[in-house]
């Protein structure tokens, strides 16, 4: 049995299981982590295929948005007392403006390869796409997404407890 | 690996993705099996790209992950409005 086909195998069979599980399930936290391997393990077998645009789309789709929207559905939001409640909200979003301006400022030092290329004439640039997803530039843009997730977050939650 | 073997995983995931709609009466159900389905399409889409080596699969898969955090953020706002009304 060779590497893809052993990848294959335990990822279909993840992927499978954890689809039945998705359906049969009554427990929303059960049915979204089932939905969170499910996709995961499509990521892989998109991996194998020769899509790794496709793969990663699927990855960061499931780490920025689905999982956080199965959380905020499957978990309830603790109480915080009013007084109690640390000023996140102001604090994330001071963060998140900072790392904004850093990325502009990043874009405009000429730190996003803009000419990368994501097709050649055989396929994929894998290089390329390698440049474009581990360059400085998509290190900067993933974090400010998650400040600005979490910015979101605590602004919901303190305007839920206030 | 033979692009059939993905088709079946495909064909799988949708019909799990069909029968979760069909069958189960909740929202948040709902809203999962149509997400399953999704991702059927999506890896058929990608499977039939390598099957006939097109990127054509590739885009429309791109387009169905679009159309899929689409309809997944406006679908779960729904369900969790619902859960809130008394």
């Amino acid at each position: 049995m060779s590497v893809e086909q052993g990848i294959f195998a335990i990822a279909s069979t993840a992927c499978i299981v954890g689809a039945v599980v998705a359906v049969a399930s009554r427990d929303p936290r059960t049915a979204g982590a089932a939905l969170f391997l499910v996709l995961l393990t499509l990521a892989a077998l998109y991996a194998t295929l020769a899509a790794p645009l496709v793969a990663g789309i699927v990855v960061i789709v499931t780490l920025l948005i689905v999982l956080p929207l199965a959380v905020h559905l499957s978990v309830p939001a603790p109480r915080v007392h009013p007084a109690a409640r640390p000023p996140i909200a102001a604090a994330a979003l001071v963060i998140a403006a900072a790392l904004l301006v850093t990325a502009v400022l990043a874009v405009a030092a000429g730190e996003l390869p803009l000419n990368v290329s994501l097709r050649s004439t055989d396929g994929y640039d894998v290089a390329g796409f390698r440049d474009l997803t581990t360059g400085r530039m998509a290190v900067a843009a993933a974090v400010v997404a998650a400040a600005l997730l979490a910015a979101l977050a605590s602004v919901r939650s303190v305007r839920r407890a206030s | 690996m033979t692009t059939v073997a993905y088709l079946y995983v495909g064909a799988v995931l949708f019909a799990a993705g069909a029968l979760g709609t069909l069958a189960r009466r909740s929202a948040a159900a709902g809203l999962v099996g149509v997400e399953l389905m999704l991702a059927g399409a999506t890896l058929t889409f990608v499977a039939a790209a390598a099957g006939f080596h097109e990127l054509d699969g590739q885009v429309a898969a791109a387009l169905v992950v679009a159309v899929g955090v689409a309809q997944g953020i406006v679908g779960y706002t729904l369900v969790a409005a619902l859960e809130r009304s008394p």
